[in-house]
């Protein structure tokens, strides 16, 4: 057997707590972890929306610029710079007006030289072929330039910061065909506009990166650390997004490229309400979690009682039952099972105890069987002996003698007989004992006395009967020879027994007779005095291993049998 | 016990539902990835089911279609790139946006072949991996003109009866694609500058723009032939679509007649001028084989799709590159060329 677990109550009570626990954490951190994903897809994936439209608002406005700059190069083709100069410039100049955001248009030739467009600024002499955007547009011809390093327009009579948007161009001069730069000049602030109409959160800005990785253009107000800190970011970034904490605040960058350019719009959005999110979240779990947990325990804690405490008291009884107390009744309430349980314990226990009672009145029959054998063994060996005697008075015709003899015979088995009753008055016993000696002093002629003595408070105490008689017929057999014998018998209590003795004077028993004679009383060689044994065995049987028979003799003097009857016992263990 | 067998079971199926997310990732055949500006354009269409059936026996891309946005690319490109990619095969929308796309693949290690729309050479020359399979734009409107120099006797000096007036010049009208776009541009350009080179005197009686688009191309024709019908000699068109959308209407106006009734239009009668496009479209081949259209130039798309597929397995390591039948010119391109395409009259 294993050594004895933990209760049935406890584990049950362990269990139900750790499997919701168990299962309430799990299902708490895969929520987490869902929710957590799902709030960063939307988040991001609202940022990446918020990008998309103002890289398409950027896109509808480069659109439009494209789209103009074509207009003007269709028209350069169609109309000659030379013969029709003045419609070409008023159409260079309406284009200029029209569209606020326009600051000049310009077309030079391949060698940098004004053919169209407003006065040059007087410092740039009259040519261009220096500047970058017209380097960017000899060198790829086949698509528009934007720059956007902070330059201020070339017209002379306007000084504004401008994005300069230039292609090569093929236009008609003098009937044929030349190549030549288109120049058109944005005012910067048109980015601004269209940068300033998004939210980007707290902190969210919005950088623009040529392809050289420069940053053109950052949409945060002042001179910020957010940009310092995304800027190096969205360096390394070329499409796609990333997370990345700026300042303390979750920030997403995502990236996009614009469209007729090789530059890239980066959104930085401020996207730290997810972690708020998260945290509330995280919270409300807690608090599920606890209170789930402290339901799933009291629950527990109340079907665990419920279980083991039925179990508790069914142990109990149980255990004074193994002590020998039959008389607890066992009453269980509980669960079925266990209740089923106590009822057939309970039937159990009466049958133990029908099957005990039965037992006993089995072994209380059997003794008095075994008692009334005993008793009724005295009988023929006197009856024998006296007739015996009786036969022998009459043959020599004494007739008194056989008269008295016949009427002590006539008492002593009346006294014998007793209605039955196994236990009788000590003086009655007494009375046994004198028919007894009345007929064996006639038999044996005055070769012995005896005297009788009870102590007077004796004389109605039950004793079992005929177990003196025995004694008596031994004392004679040993104690009377040729000369006078004496026979003493004597009752008196002794300490916690009545006590009779009977003495007779002779030469005495030696010791190893005395010692057969104790075998011979316990039962062992049937041989020689079957009365001793008789009483022996009768007074253990009733009075249990207290009483006693016991010899002693002094040498060529005396020989004293002693009876010993424990008081308390002396009517007997038995009703 | 029972409290330890309840977190080994609780444990278990934790590791179950761990397990799930995990699995289904090693697979024998290469991620690539086939990104299409638009497949709403019939030759795109044509284009990627070339690659996807030249492809079927190496490897199965995955095909993209961004609906002729950038952005929407830009998203397409950056959830495959996620996934790690063996390959991606990119027809860009804006071929400047490919300068951003090239710096990505470097940044991932990916290869990446482009087709169709041609980044900038500064930005393929960023990452070696990167290659570019398409033709020179120059020469589809030099070929163009090869045509139509051929149709009128080849000597600029003596023109043949298809100069319907004498006159030793070719009355032309040109239908443009697109005003500014890159193609449509290279193509009038080089048409012109070819006539110009072989010395025949072209008078252009109109340059309109129809945006690649048929029915702009047949409603502007209308203007056209009002103004120009008894001059005009040539039509030359950027595309396919803009030129049979100028057929229908030139048909509409009492043009291309069946003269001879051998059931095909006769190109000896006045009311036939000829009429060449681009692209090699199948309606056009029908057309031409009708006896309207004269001639086109075609792009060729199948070339071109096996040679990306034949790129790609040299990237993807299966095939040896010395085998190669498009072989790379400085490592970076492969030109197909284009191939003019006439009836036999």
């Amino acid at each position: 057997m294993r050594k004895p677990s933990i209760s049935i109550g406890l584990s049950i009570f362990i269990a139900t707590l750790g499997i919701v626990a168990v299962i309430l954490l799990l299902t708490s951190l895969v929520f987490r972890a869902v929710f957590s994903q799902t709030l960063d897809d939307v988040v991001e994936s609202q940022s990446r929306e918020i990008n998309k439209q103002i890289v398409m608002n950027f896109e509808g406005y480069i659109n439009s610029v494209i789209e103009t700059a074509n207009y003007i190069q269709f028209a350069s083709f169609d109309l000659d710079a030379e013969v029709d100069a003045a419609t070409l410039t008023e159409l260079y100049q309406t284009n200029a007006d029209m569209k606020k955001d326009v600051v000049a248009v310009f077309l030079f030739d391949d060698s940098g030289r004004p053919v169209i467009g407003p006065t040059l600024d007087f410092s740039l002499g009259d040519s261009v072929v220096e500047l970058p955007w017209f380097l960017l547009a000899r060198d790829l011809k086949e698509i528009f330039h934007f720059s956007a390093a902070g330059e201020s327009s070339i017209a002379g009579d306007r000084d504004e910061g401008v994005i300069s948007v230039s292609k090569s161009i093929e236009y008609t001069r003098n009937g044929l065909v030349a190549d030549g730069v288109l120049l058109i000049e944005l005012n910067d602030g048109s980015i601004t506009d269209l940068a300033s109409k998004t939210n980007l959160g707290d902190g969210g800005h919005l950088l623009i990166l040529d392809d050289q990785d420069s940053l053109l253009y950052s949409s945060e107000s002042a001179p910020g650390t957010m940009s310092a800190a995304s800027y190096p970011l969205a360096r390394s970034l070329y499409l796609g997004g990333m997370r990345a904490e700026i300042e303390r605040v979750d920030m997403y960058l995502y990236v996009n490229t614009l469209l007729h350019t090789r530059w890239r719009i980066v959104t930085v959005s401020n996207v730290d309400e997810i972690n708020g999110a998260v945290h509330r979240l995280s919270g409300i779990l807690m608090a599920i979690f606890v209170a789930a947990v402290a339901v799933s325990a009291a629950v527990a804690g109340i079907i665990s009682l419920r279980v083991s405490r039925p179990v508790t008291q069914l142990r109990k009884v149980m255990r004074r039952i193994e002590e020998g107390d039959f008389s607890v009744p066992v009453v269980v309430a509980g669960q079925k099972e266990i209740v089923l349980l106590a009822h057939s314990f309970s039937s159990m226990v009466q049958k133990i105890q029908e099957l005990m009672a039965r037992l006993v009145a089995e072994q209380r029959e059997k003794r008095k069987t075994e008692l009334r054998a005993l008793q009724n063994q005295i009988n023929p060996h006197f009856l024998y002996n006296t007739l015996d005697s009786i036969v022998w008075l009459a043959e020599n015709q004494r007739t008194n003698d056989v008269i008295t003899t016949v009427v002590a015979l006539a008492r002593l088995f009346r006294i014998s007989i007793s209605k039955g009753e196994n236990f009788i008055p000590v003086q009655d016993e007494i009375a046994h004992v004198k028919n007894y000696l009345t007929i064996q002093t006639i038999r044996y002629q005055g070769k012995f006395t005896y005297e009788l003595e009870l102590e007077p408070g004796m004389a109605d105490m039950k004793v079992m009967k005929l177990i003196l008689q025995p004694l008596v017929e031994n004392a004679i057999q040993h104690g009377v020879g040729d000369d006078d014998g004496h026979i003493a018998i004597r009752g008196m209590i002794e300490g916690d027994g009545m006590v009779f003795r009977v003495s007779n004077t002779g030469y005495g028993i030696p010791g190893s007779k005395i010692a057969e004679m104790y075998e011979t009383m316990r039962g062992g060689a049937e041989h020689p005095s079957v009365g001793m044994r008789n009483v022996y065995q009768r007074l253990k049987l009733y009075y249990g291993e207290q009483s006693d028979i016991t010899i002693s003799s002094v040498q060529d003097e005396s020989t004293t049998m002693t009876i010993f009857i424990p008081l308390d016992n002396r009517e007997g263990r038995q009703p | 016990m029972t409290t330890s067998r309840a977190l080994s079971s609780a444990l278990l199926v934790a590791a179950s539902i761990a397990s799930l997310s995990l699995g289904a990732c090693d697979r024998e055949e290469p991620a690539v990835g086939l990104f299409l500006y638009n497949e709403a354009d019939p030759y795109i269409r044509e284009f990627a089911k070339q690659i996807m059936e030249e492809s079927g026996n190496t490897f199965t891309p995955v095909q993209y279609d961004a609906g002729n946005s950038q952005l929407i690319q830009n998203e397409q490109l950056e959830s495959m790139l996620s996934k790690h990619p063996a390959l991606m095969m990119i027809n860009p929308v804006d071929r400047l946006s490919s300068h951003s796309i090239v710096r990505k693949l470097q940044a991932e290690g990916i290869p990446g072949i482009f087709f169709n729309r041609e980044p900038l050479s500064a930005d393929l020359a960023l990452w070696e991996k990167t290659y570019y399979v398409g033709a020179r734009a120059e020469q589809s409107g030099q070929l163009q003109a090869q045509l139509v120099m051929q149709l009128f006797g080849g000597h600029p000096k003596n023109l043949n009866d298809y100069d319907r007036n004498g006159d030793g010049r070719i009355q032309a009208i040109i239908l443009k694609g697109e005003q500014g776009h890159q193609d449509a541009e290279i193509r009038t350009r080089e048409v012109l500058r070819s006539f110009e080179a072989a010395g025949f005197m072209m008078e252009v009686l109109a340059l309109e723009i129809a945006n690649w688009n048929r029915d702009e191309a047949y409603a502007k024709m209308g203007n056209l032939l009002r103004d120009y019908q008894l001059q005009v000699e040539l039509v030359v068109s950027n595309n396919d679509a803009m030129a049979l959308g100028a057929i229908s209407m030139m048909r509409q106006a009492g043009m291309f007649q069946d003269t001879n009734q051998n059931g095909r239009i006769d190109r000896a009668d006045d009311l036939w001028i000829p009429v060449v496009g681009i692209d090699g479209l199948q309606e056009a081949e029908k057309s031409i084989a009708e006896g309207y259209l004269y001639g086109t130039v075609k792009n060729d798309s199948l070339s071109m799709a096996k040679a990306i597929v034949e790129l790609s397995g040299i990237v993807l390591g299966r095939i040896d590159p010395a085998t190669a039948q498009y072989p790379l010119e400085d490592g970076t391109y492969i030109w197909i060329d284009y191939r003019p395409f006439v009836s036999e009259e």
